[in-house]
């Protein structure tokens, strides 16, 4: 009985003080009595009901007493439930009046929050789309890609050749359905412009795999993925709705599609996306050996496989390693140390990104953080007005709980009105994310309505408003209304101070960190531009030209297209030089061969021979501004010659180990012929400015026959003019051809690194508004301590203190600050920068140069925000000073 | 008077146990606990939760309905004893308006209860 008597009365804490004390006895009595009336369970039932009782009315009771302090007019009204909700509206309409009254302030603070939780929340947005949905397919945990991986090389990720495809679909048993793809490109013709649209030339499987449907009609049957039954197509929901209006009849017909008919088939949903570029249409790859395509020796397959139900991912690797080994034995020429790769389909998807995205959503942590600082500082240094209102409510019986309360709603309503300006910026934010997303995790706007994007928004409203009112008002709070009321609105300074002498040293820390990432990505940045590529791209227009096989049969035909094209355009008098290749540096798509090196052994640590084959016209490699190191260079006379390669000096050093390699012969392993190494080229950043070299050759046109070439033309005339006259050329020789991917070659290359240059750009404007944000925080307080302190200032003035050591004590608050910081966030950046190694080129995380100028750059802004301050300090009249 | 009115029909209805407390005080001046008791036997088990009922009793007193008038503690036999140390008794005595009130209300059940439909409705059972 004891126990229970004291458990209760400590549950009589849920009542109000003066009802405590009033009734509690009473209270506690009566608990007992029906407590000793009741025998067993039902003495448990007496408990609850208390409990109950004592929740509902005992908290009620603490309500009672603040309804009968706010009815002046004497109106009762027995009104049960929402009372609550009453005082919540009275916060707010408290809160709206407080926030009116200082518009500077709760300006600068909305829009401080408005640009921390919008780029918070266009960040998570991102993040939301590309990592942590699931993938918009039936059960897309099942779902991996297999890739070709040699471990010798350290590769692991290369393409599949299409023999390996049908062996690993032959042999595995681990999954369900298994498919391959790849990009390619076809001329849609007949119905209005001729034009070049991405497709994925895929086998009847893929759709399978990710068991998507098609909205209309079908997508493809088993065995239309061979000669004779592949003249099908299905299109992409936005390509129909474009090009064909969106009508349903057009299952059945036929387009054209390369000048050669095909028959509609389906049409796909409108969110279907596939990781397979940006695929407008969708035709069948028919994966037979062809001369160009050696089955086994050329790389270019993306394999896509859905596990069978309750296979797990390492049983599949097993098998596949298994049957890797067997393929070996079986193949050693072209296959060994080949092997396969098994990974969840999900986040190869998004590599490309994640790195990029954890990044940013660090640095916007970051901003958060900052913002918060900055925030909580400027409340703090407006709530010092408000000592004495405070005190005086405190006085009049406002309760603690009831004015943090109070405070809190007052941040919240600025935090919240913060993250609603923040959705504007968000929009805006997640548009531009969206540039740099893979197609099939592009957010749309849409996503910021989405139930867990408005949940994090909403979360980090109600997050920021909390933590910034609560240092402000707990300080409010937790002052002595009697001091308070006393010192008639000035605040205890000392513990002001310290506190605000803390945030920013927090806030200097985490400016120098985002100064830190940003300097280090400006820096890898440029290290990436200084890198030699071997090209020129100045002045240089771009473009693609695919013939279709209806019309342009024959590989001599290819070659002399071009040929003459190449020819005609050189005649242009605009036009200083003009070449043709099958692979244009800095674009994706390139096959790799297997090739045979004459005298050439290949010890049992070497890879595979091969090398990446380019069909060029004998100007291409001076029309990119190619450096010869040793032989000569593509001429006219090579072009109907015996057959003769420029190879690049990787391709030298690597299969000429000693000596040189002109004279030297190679073939590729599907040809007879040796071809003669005539001249080894500087080494072209092919890849990207990023990527290391591999071996390439240079090939001429006729001896190489390729059906899409880029034409590349130096011309010192602008390109929007010369487009035109190009365009002209090409509908001149055939007027159903279109020109794709019409650029300069600087837009290429600039596409190229656009990541990089995107990444880069953000992490700057974050870190400049950290920097502004910071400066403004550090101006703030000393300004405010300055002011706070001018009489003793003024004392000391008269005291004879000089004005240049006052004005020094000054400067040397503020760099003692500022020096705390920095040095705190120089070592975090120490730890913290190593998660940026994905992202960096040519420079370590721990660079000196960045880390020695961003400690420099930050010190000055400090002091110069210090400077104003300070220098108020020196002129203070001790006059004036003394009368304050 | 009019006004006087008013204020009386503004409490109308009464939750029960207000009416209880208040009939339970007709009889004479009372304290929190044998009031209480009161209505318990009256309405039998344990009906009665203390935080309801005292926030009852404090919100009548409150509006006026009942006043409070002070006792001594020495009153009171029946309880164990570290409880009874120190403690002033609370008495509480209807206010006339309270007693209005407790009218008002009595009528209006009386005036419930003498409807010929209510009569059916008893006859029924």
């Amino acid at each position: 009985m004891r126990i229970s008597r004291s458990l209760y009365r400590s549950l009589l804490r849920l009542c109000p003080p003066d009802f405590r004390a009033e009734f509690g006895a009473e209270m506690e009595d009566a608990f007992a009595a029906s407590l000793a009336g009741a025998r067993g369970v039902h003495k448990i039932a007496v408990w609850l009901r208390a409990l109950g009782d004592l929740v509902r009315h005992g908290t009620g009771a603490r309500h009672d007493a603040w309804r009968r302090f706010r009815n002046t007019s004497g109106h009762v009204e027995y009104r049960s439930g929402g009372w609550w909700m009453d005082t919540f509206r009275h916060d707010l309409r408290h809160a709206a009046r407080a926030i009116a009254r200082q518009p500077v302030t709760s300006m600068i603070v909305i829009f401080t929050l408005a640009l921390a939780i919008g780029a918070n929340t266009a960040v998570f947005s991102a993040v939301h789309t590309a990592l942590l949905r699931q993938l918009p397919y039936i059960e897309p945990d099942a779902l991996v890609q297999i890739y070709e991986k040699r471990p010798a090389e350290g590769v692991f990720t290369n393409s599949v050749s299409p023999a390996d495809y049908q062996d690993w679909a032959q042999l595995s048993t681990s999954f369900s359905v298994i498919a391959a793809a790849l990009e390619s490109a076809v001329d849609l013709t007949g119905s209005g412009e001729p034009e070049r649209l991405n497709a994925a030339s895929v086998t009847a499987s893929f759709f399978d795999v990710f068991g998507v449907r098609a909205l209309h009609g079908r997508t493809f049957a088993a065995g239309e993925d061979t000669t004779g039954r592949n003249r099908v197509v299905v299109l992409e929901h936005g390509l129909w709705q474009q090009r064909f209006g969106g009508d349903p009849s057009i299952v059945g017909s036929t387009i054209q599609l390369n000048d050669i008919p095909n028959q509609v088939i389906g049409v796909l949903p409108p969110d279907a996306r596939f990781p397979i570029g940006e695929a407008r249409l969708f035709v069948p790859v028919v994966l037979q050996p062809t001369p160009e395509r050696p089955p086994r020796a050329s790389h270019y397959l993306t394999v896509v496989a859905r596990l069978k139900p309750g296979v797990a991912i390492e049983q599949a690797r097993a098998e596949m390693d298994r049957i890797g080994r067997d393929l070996e034995a079986q193949y050693p020429d072209l296959s060994r140390g080949h092997g396969s790769h098994v990974v969840p389909l999900a986040p190869e998807m998004v590599k490309g990104v994640r790195s990029m995205l954890l990044v940013l959503s660090a640095a916007v942590a970051f901003i958060m953080l900052i913002a918060w600082i900055n925030v909580t500082n400027l409340l703090l240094a407006s709530t010092a007005g408000r000592n004495r209102e405070m005190a005086v409510r405190a006085a009049i019986g406002a309760g603690r709980t009831r004015l943090l309360r109070q405070m809190l709603v007052e941040t919240s309503l600025l935090a919240t009105i913060g993250g609603v300006a923040g959705m504007l910026v968000a929009y805006w934010g997640v548009q531009l994310l969206a540039t740099q997303m893979p197609p099939t995790h592009r957010p749309h706007a849409s996503v910021l309505m989405s139930m867990p994007v408005l949940l994090f928004t909403a979360g980090a409203c109600v997050l920021s408003g909390l933590l910034a009112g609560i240092l402000p008002a707990w300080h409010l709070v937790g002052s002595d209304p009697a001091t308070a009321l006393k010192e008639g609105g000035r605040s205890p300074v000392a513990l002001r101070r310290r506190l605000r002498f803390g945030l920013i040293v927090a806030e200097i820390a985490c400016t120098t960190l985002l100064l830190v990432g940003a300097g280090l990505t400006l820096r890898s940045f440029r290290q990436v531009l200084m890198e030699p590529a071997g090209i020129e791209t100045a002045e240089r227009l771009t473009f693609n030209i695919r013939l279709p096989r209806a019309r342009y049969a024959t590989p001599e035909s290819f070659a002399q297209f071009f040929g003459e094209l190449a020819r005609r355009i050189a005649d242009e008098p605009a036009v200083r030089r003009v070449g043709a290749t099958s692979s244009l540096p800095l674009t994706p798509g390139d096959p790799r061969y297997g090739i045979v090196v004459d005298g050439y052994e290949r010890g049992p640590e070497d890879g595979p021979t091969r090398a990446h084959p380019r069909a060029v016209t004998p100007g291409y490699l001076s029309a990119v501004g190619m450096r010869i190191v040793e032989g000569r260079a593509l001429s006219d006379a090579d072009r109907h010659g015996p057959k003769v390669v420029v190879i690049n000096e990787t391709m030298a050093r690597r299969y000429w180990r000693s000596g040189s390699a002109l004279g030297g012969r190679v073939r590729m392993s599907a040809e007879q012929d040796w071809r003669e190494v005539v001249g080894v080229s500087a080494d072209v950043k092919h890849w990207g400015l990023d990527a290391p070299v591999a071996a390439e050759m240079y090939i001429p046109l006729e001896q190489f026959p390729q059906q899409a070439m880029w034409m590349v033309v130096e011309s010192a005339a602008t390109p929007a003019s010369l487009v035109p006259v190009l365009t002209q050329h090409v509908r001149q020789l055939d007027p159903n051809l279109p020109l794709s991917n019409v650029r300069t070659f600087d837009d290429v290359a600039a596409r190229s690194v656009g990541q990089r240059r995107f990444t880069m750009m953000l992490l700057a404007s974050f870190a400049v508004l950290a920097l502004v944000l910071a400066a403004a925080g550090i101006y703030g307080v000393m300004a405010h301590l300055v002011s706070l302190r001018t009489p003793e200032i003024g004392v000391r003035l008269t005291l004879g203190a000089r004005p240049g050591a006052v004005m020094r004590q000054v400067l040397g608050e503020g760099a003692l600050q500022a020096g705390i910081g920095l040095i705190i966030g120089l070592a975090a950046s120490f730890t913290l920068m190593r998660g940026m190694r994905a992202i960096l080129f040519g420079i370590e995380p721990t660079d000196p140069v960045t880390l020695g100028s961003v400690g420099v750059s930050l010190m000055l802004v400090a002091l110069l925000a210090v400077l104003v301050p300070a220098v108020r300090a020196m002129r203070v009249d001790p006059i004036t000073a003394l009368r304050q | 008077m009019t006004q006087d009115r008013d204020r009386v029909d503004r409490f109308l209805p009464l939750k029960p146990l207000v009416l209880d407390v208040l009939l339970a005080l007709a009889g004479g001046k009372r304290h929190g606990w044998s009031l209480i008791r009161e209505i318990q036997q009256r309405d039998g088990g344990d009906r009665i939760l203390p935080a309801n009922f005292y926030r009852s009793l404090r919100a009548l007193r409150d509006e006026g309905l009942i006043d409070e008038v002070r006792g001594e503690a020495t009153d009171d036999r029946g309880e164990p004893l570290e409880l009874a140390r120190d403690r002033r008794r609370q008495y509480f005595e209807l206010s006339p308006l309270g007693a209005k009130v407790a009218r008002a209300e009595v009528k209006r059940l009386e005036a419930l209860v003498v409807d010929p439909r209510a009569r059916k409705l008893l006859k029924a059972r």
